[in-house]
This record gives structure tokens, sequence and C-alpha cells, in this order.
């Protein structure tokens, strides 16, 4: 009776083991089609492949709430405006520019993620969830780099 | 002939852009003198300069509201067909004299106050000037509770009572903050004008100058020089960044 009870438990054990190692391989494989076939979130790639983050993967998983936070106050109130750790930026390269993806969809990039865990945020309460593109205004023909204006008409003037 | 011409100030092109680099290159951080107007992106605004604006109403024309469909198409203000609650950054006023008759027109705004009181009375510091007199609302800090509003005796700015959509990337905005005009401060930190100045140049008013008030060679300081300006309410002392003429 009692061995039968021991063999039990030890099945059951190797049972729940197996099921995790099965569930972590799953987490760490690396690869689109096991990605998606596991629980993660599937995160949309950036629009450059070829274009690195401004800071290492796994630095920016931790910290990209404080870079960006850093970043709004000198923005603002000192008008320090370079494109390091903007959010315009995040979103030029991390959105598609005719997405019709919006932030809380799982297919935009931050909600993708922000989704899985369950962390809410306002940004996109009043920050575009989208790439300006060529959103300007019309009187714009300013070949300042914020306007920046490609025809050849622009840059002459 | 066209060719020709072309060809002409293609050249003359060619050859300004050679000497501005030939200007920027004879010794590093040497500057024969200073080529751009913007300050570059990674430094902060200081007090060296201050931002202010002045409009003469004599060429501000009655009826139009250029300035006005400029602002909300940078910002992207949209109207809810509420006019007693829509958000408005600029407006158009009009005055007539009782004793004259004389309509006189012009547009109001955020005068970018030296002594801000919307600022005095926020009570969480959202409300805010920078270092170069521009008056911003810290939106993200902003509660919405509207003391600003009150406090600002030209009815200058608004609250967004609405989800807002479709916000310019660099211009944020949503519900639940208070919100004016910034002297279109992303142009203005790349040495561009606000928009509204612009559309009132393109409807060849020329109505509104803007410029740096502590710069006595900009055109705004040498126009006040010569006919001077008078601020609104001036009772208040508040030293009102943006002028006006003919009132």
């Amino acid at each position: 009776m009692l061995q039968l009870k021991q063999l039990m438990h030890k099945s059951l054990l190797m049972v729940v083991g197996s099921a995790l190692l099965a569930l972590s391989s799953a987490v760490y494989a690396d690869g689109d089609a096991e990605r998606k076939a596991s629980f993660m979130p599937d995160i949309p790639e950036p629009m450059n492949k070829s274009l690195k983050c401004v800071k290492p993967e796994e630095d920016m998983k931790k910290n990209h709430m404080s870079y960006i936070l850093h970043q709004r106050d000198k923005t603002l109130r000192e008008g320090i405006r370079t494109p390091t750790f903007s959010l315009k930026e995040c979103i030029n390269c991390h959105v598609p520019e005719n997405s019709t993806a919006r932030f809380g969809d799982s297919k935009h990039f931050c909600s993708s993620c922000h989704n899985f865990a369950g962390v809410t945020i306002d940004c996109f309460q009043c920050h575009t969830d989208r790439p300006a593109g060529d959103k300007k205004h019309s009187l714009n023909t300013s070949s300042l780099p914020h306007y920046a204006d490609t025809s050849a008409e622009g840059v002459s003037k | 002939m066209i060719e020709k011409t072309i060809n002409f100030s293609r050249r003359v092109f060619v050859e300004k852009t050679a000497t501005v680099a030939a200007a920027v290159t004879i010794a590093p951080g040497v500057f024969l003198h200073q080529v751009a107007q913007a300050k570059p992106a990674d430094q902060a605004v200081t007090s060296a300069v201050r931002w202010g604006m002045l409009i003469d109403t004599n060429k501000c024309a009655t009826g139009c509201t250029a300035c006005v469909s400029a602002c909300n198409e940078e910002n992207g203000i949209q109207s809810h067909d509420r006019p007693a609650t829509d958000q408005q950054w600029i407006r158009k006023v009009k005055l007539r004299d009782t004793q004259t008759g004389h309509i006189t027109s012009l547009p109001m705004m955020c005068q970018h106050c030296e002594k801000p009181p919307c600022v005095d009375v926020c009570p969480t510091g959202a409300s805010m000037k920078r270092e170069d007199g521009i008056v911003l609302v810290d939106k993200h800090i902003c509660i919405g509770c509207r003391y600003c509003m009150m406090a600002c005796p030209y009815k200058a700015r608004s609250f967004a009572h609405e989800t807002v959509t479709d916000q310019k990337d660099y211009a944020p905005r949503g519900k639940g903050t208070v919100e004016a005009c910034t002297l279109c401060v992303h142009r203005v930190d790349e040495g561009g004008t606000p928009a509204c100045v612009e559309a009132c140049n393109a409807a060849e008013h020329g109505a509104m100058i803007f410029g740096d008030l502590k710069d006595p060679e900009s055109n705004i300081s040498k126009e006040l020089e010569k006919h001077g300006g008078t601020q609104l309410r001036a009772d208040l002392r508040l030293n009102t960044g943006v002028r006006y003429q003919g009132i």
C-alpha cells in the first residue's frame, strides 16, 4: 500500500516536472513559430531590422519607462529635443506608418507586451500611437529636420 | 531661357552652400557668425532669449481667421460643435468703439506673461514658464482642476472635455487637462515661427511679428522701439510677451 502511494507520488512529480520542462523550453525557444506557439506575447518587429535600438533589448525591457520619464521632463521644461529616448522616435521605429493598430490592440508594439503584463499606461491618452508620417502643416515648407521635406523644391527654398 | 535661369539659381545655391561650408570649417568650434538661429537639440533653453509676438491690429483684417485655422490645423484641435466648451488656443476678438464706431479686429491667445497668474495658482506645478518665457502646461502632472483658467485675465486657456484622437506627434493633447497656446514651441525650438504668424504672412496681412524681445536686432524689437506696443491689461503688471499696436 505504502509502495503504491510512493509510486503514484513519483509519477505525479515526473508529470509535473516534464510539463515544466516543456514550458521552459517553449519560453526560451528562439524563433517566431515557437514563440507564437508558447504563451509569450507576439511582439511586432521594428520597422527597420537593421537599426539597433538605442539600448540593448534587455535594458529597454527593464528600464524603458525611466528613460522616457526622464526625457519627457527635459523636453517639456528645458526644450531638449534629442531623439534618443523620445517617445516619438519609439513609435516611429516600432509602429508601421500606415498601421491600423491602435494602442490597446494586441498588434500594437506597446500594447502587445503591456496587455500581456497587465500594466496600464496612459501615454497614449495624449500622445499619438502612430508615426506622424507626412501629417505636417500644409503651410510648412521649412527644410528643418522636424519638417524634413525631401522634394527638390523644398530644399532649394 | 528657362533652363538658363534654373542653372543660374542652382549655381548660386551651390556657391552659397560652399561659402557656408567654408565659414563653418575655418576652425573647429569657431564660427564667423551664427549660421542658424536654432539652438542645438541637446541644449536647454536659456533666459538669454525671450520669445514674444507683436500684433498690428491695423493690419489684422476683420473676418479673417487664417491664424485660428492654422493653429487648429497645426495642433490638431477639433471642434465638437459646442462653442462654449470647445478648446481654443487662439481666437479673433472684435472691438467696437461706441464713440467713433471704429472696429478693431485682433487675435487673442496666451500672452506668455513674465509673471503668469496661471503659474502662481497651479497646485501641482503643471502650469509653468520656460526659461525663454514660453508659458506651458505640463499635461503629465496637470490634474485638470482649472484654477489656471480662472486666474488667467485673458481667457486664454481651455479644458479638454472630450477624448482626443489623431493628435499630432509634436502636440500631445488629452482629455482632462488644460491647454493653451504653446507659441508653437516645437517649431520655435527648431528655429521656426508659430503657425499663426506663418498663416498671417501667407494671407498677405503681415499683422503678426514673432521674435526675441531680448535681441535688439530682431524685427520685433526694432518695431517695438520705433513704434511701440501696448500690453493688454497693463495695469496687472504681468509684462506680457505678446504686444499689440493700434489699440
